[in-house]
């Protein structure tokens, strides 16, 4: 397995430097922004595996165990290596969770609930701009710091370098060698590499495992998360490869680059232009046409929805998103797990039986 | 929208001429029958007479939506909706929440949820979205049949869940959907947050013009907004005559009576109804009748009613001198009346819409069960728990220990969901509810 830091590595690394660090859970918040502040914001998606009885003292069970597990491991001391807390607004248990955090739970680090606007309207990126704005003065409050427009300027043109690595590195799928659990976990380092790191790093992968991409018959994933992450192993074993995906902690947030003088408004406008996201609001036909184009770039020949119990933005748009890849002739399966459990052998049987239709 | 003269007629002939002959003779009837043979008389105080009126315009509504497609525009709207802009264009509006809540009370929630889930929707998702999704693809329904809308119309201020609901429908339908997104308060609104509402609420006219085929007239908006809070003050108003011993009306007249100001805010006929309801709640008050006929002792209600468990619940606590006098959720369609501005109509509408109780943060609902407990005098609360609604719950373990801890209030968390009874373990509720009382006395 290819050698990554982890996200404590990285945390330690980047504090011993003299830099903070932000806890923030998913899904979309300006890193630039962070960044400028000497900020190094760490996202926590999960983590899986986690014992939820700590949360449970808060969150009922009907809740995802995304959330239990984000307020499981705070309350485990998972997040104490954090100077801040970020909780942007994505669903329903996302803002309870921050609420409560704000209200009730109450850890030690600071706590900022980061609203994201529905929409891609002008009023929604001056409304985020805003949201921003006010992100801004609470850093520099906490910091002491208050970077210049050029400095905000230099940070985000280092993000969307590292955001055009990223989708570098999609297009490139299928021509490196490495597994698909692996180039997952490269993936994932956009997760909590510094952006300078990650381009490094993903240049370096891209150079050094050229050529020779595992065989497999293509497919394209949509969810949250894949986790457990074995899951991608199980795929690569029953003959599958993973060439896309609509995750959103992966491919649902490769940005496109902003234009613009104000550092606010261009932060805002990469995030509510990126990849369409049922969070964000857009249109199942947006949604689908958007995976319709992965397919026909990558090959791909089925769908695998990979979706978390309880999550209701994920399970209102999957009835529509398969019956229409049907329609185009593209069959799907849909698997839900929760990240506590391991892997099942139910899960590993339909993913197996739907990869055999395939091949 | 294309208008079609033949459904006009359809219309007029159906509504105006058949229907509301029959609405009239059949409220007549009513007020002059004595309470429903299976009314507890002995525990409960006489039925509402307004209550008559109650299934009249609910009736009626329903009725209109019948005949509504090609002779009025017709949108489908969140609960929290600014209505106001689609009223005064003159659309029908049906609340699919609303519609949800009835298949609920009618006990046929289940049949139709169950063909979303066969369509794939998972059971995990709410269950008001669940039955209007199953109504939708079956066309199932007590009400006989649903209008097709000709807009959607969906605001964030009660929940994401309605912005993934609508893009379903707006998928299905293929009409244009308009989203009000309203960000949560986590703390206090920001005025930035309001203008923001606001700019989206003034573009949303253009869309909504254009699907009714005419223009806004900004003197009929005044009117309507008018209208509007004529009617919250006098719902807050029979509400807060909760606070007299014994409470007149209890949470469950409430959750029966409260549907009009739902679906009919900013109509004439509505502010006439709860200026009667309110006569008629004064009237007991005067008389010293209560809801419940031995009043001992008194609590509140959080979250959204069990719709299919009103009567049974109702029952049950009456029996046991228990009156439900308050709700935090009947509350949120009156609490914010003095924010209405007609002469301020966007500005007000974006003030008073971005700030109800579910889209406020969870110590503020604190805040106010607490203010609730001490204003109407309350013993203890109950706080259901429901499965289907995570903004609503999120947040209830703390408020009860909290207010256990803190205040001193019994409270309970009663699992359950609003509107599928698959997820209401009746023995286990009943356990929990005697332990309660009995904790009450
Ligand atoms: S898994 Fe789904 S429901 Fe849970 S936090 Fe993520 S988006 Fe929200
Ligand atoms: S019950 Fe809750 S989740 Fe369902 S539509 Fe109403 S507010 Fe939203």
């Amino acid at each position: 397995m290819l050698e990554i830091p982890g996200r404590k590595e990285i945390c330690n690394k980047f504090r011993e430097g003299g830099g903070r660090v932000a806890a923030v859970m998913p899904i979309h918040y300006p890193r630039e922004l962070f960044r400028a502040f000497g900020v190094l914001p760490i996202e926590v998606w999960g983590p899986p595996g986690m014992d939820i009885s700590h949360s449970a003292a808060h969150l009922q069970p009907y809740v995802c165990s995304m959330v239990h597990n984000m307020l499981a491991f705070l309350k485990t001391g998972g997040l104490d290596c954090a100077d801040f807390i970020i909780v942007p607004h994505a669903c329903d248990s996302l803002q309870g969770l921050g609420s409560l955090l704000v209200d009730f739970v109450r850890p030690p680090q600071p706590v900022f609930p980061l609203y994201m606007p529905r929409g891609r309207r002008p009023e929604d990126v001056e409304f985020f701009a805003q949201e921003f704005r006010k992100l801004y003065d609470w850093l520099s409050n906490l910091t002491g710091r208050r970077p210049s427009d050029e400095q905000l300027m230099e940070s985000i043109l280092m993000e969307e370098r590292a955001d055009k690595a990223l989708a570098k590195l999609y297009d490139l799928r299928t021509e490196v060698s490495l597994s698909v659990r692996d180039f997952y976990r490269v993936v994932r380092t956009r997760q909590y590499f510094p952006a300078e790191e990650f381009v490094s790093f993903v240049e370096r992968v891209i150079d050094e495992y050229s050529g020779n991409p595992p065989d497999g018959v293509p497919v394209i994933m949509s969810g949250i998360v894949p986790e457990p992450m074995e899951v991608l192993d199980e795929i690569q074993n029953l003959g599958g490869i993973v060439v896309g995906d609509d995750f959103a902690c992966c491919g649902r947030r490769v940005y496109p680059a902003g234009s613009g003088e104000d550092p606010f408004i261009r932060m805002a406008w990469r995030i509510v232009h990126g990849p369409p996201d049922v969070t964000r609001g857009d249109l199942i036909e947006e949604r689908f046409e958007h995976l319709m184009d992965k397919v026909k770039k990558t090959g791909a020949a089925g769908m695998i929805f990979y979706t978390v119990k309880f999550c209701e933005p994920e399970l209102f748009d999957l009835p529509d998103m398969r019956r229409r890849l049907k329609e185009a002739g593209i069959p799907s399966v849909h698997v839900e797990v929760d990240i506590n459990d391991p892997l099942s052998h139910q899960t590993i049987t339909r993913i197996g039986a739907f990869l055999e239709v395939l091949i | 929208m294309k208008r079609d003269w033949r459904a006009s007629i359809r219309y007029y002939w159906n509504v105006k001429v058949l229907g509301n002959a029959y609405l009239r003779w059949q409220r007549w009837r009513m007020e002059r029958k004595g309470p429903p043979r299976r009314w507890r008389t002995d525990i409960l105080a006489p039925p509402l007479k307004i209550g008559a009126r109650t299934k009249e315009l609910i009736s009626r509504h329903y009725l209109e939506g019948r005949y509504a497609n090609g002779h009025k525009p017709v949108a489908w709207v969140t609960s929290g909706a600014p209505v106001e802009i689609l009223q005064a264009l003159g659309y029908y509006v049906l609340y699919p929440e609303n519609h949800g809540a009835l298949c609920g009370a009618r006990k046929v929630s289940v049949e139709i949820s169950t063909e979303a889930e066969n369509a794939g929707y998972s059971r995990d998702i709410c269950s008001y979205a669940r039955t209007d999704i199953g109504a939708m693809l079956s066309g199932k329904t007590p009400v006989g049949k649903l209008p097709k809308p000709d807009l959607l119309f969906a605001c964030t201020n009660i929940c994401q869940t309605v912005l993934f609901w609508y893009r379903v429908l707006a998928e299905h339908f293929k009409v244009p959907l308009i989203v009000i997104d309203t960000p949560f308060v986590y703390t206090s609104p920001q005025e930035y947050s309001i203008q923001y509402v606001k700019k989206q609420l003034e573009n949303a006219v253009p869309i909504a013009e254009k699907v009714a085929g005419r223009k806004l007239s900004y003197k009929k908006l005044k009117q309507v907004m008018r209208y509007s809070r004529m009617a919250a003050e006098l719902w807050l108003q029979v509400m807060e005559r909760g606070k007299n011993r014994p409470a007149p009306i209890s949470v469950f007249d409430q959750f029966i009576h409260m549907a009009p100001i739902v679906e009919m805010r900013g109509k004439p006929e509505t502010v006439d109804f709860y200026a009667a309801m309110l006569r008629e709640v004064d009237d007991r008050v005067k008389k010293g009748i209560g809801a419940v006929r031995n009043e001992q002792r008194r609590l509140l209600w959080d979250n959204l009613p069990i719709w299919y468990k009103l009567r049974e619940l109702s029952e049950y606590l009456a029996e046991r001198g228990v009156a439900v006098v308050a709700s935090t959720y009947t509350m949120a369609w009156g609490e914010l009346a003095p924010l209405i501005d007609p002469e301020k109509p966007f500005e007000s509408m974006a003030r008073t819409y971005i700030q109800p109780i579910l889209n406020v943060g969870t110590g503020k609902k604190l805040e106010k069960m607490k203010r609730m407990i001490e204003e109407y005098h309350l013993d203890g609360a109950i706080l259901h728990s429901d499965r289907s609604c995570k903004p609503y719950s999120i947040g209830q373990v703390d408020q009860r220990n909290r207010l256990i801890r803190d205040y001193g209030v019994p409270a309970l968390l009663l699992e359950a969901d609003h509107n599928d009874p698959r997820s209401y373990a009746d023995e286990q509720a009943r356990a929990r509810l005697d332990a309660f009382i009995e904790m009450l006395y």
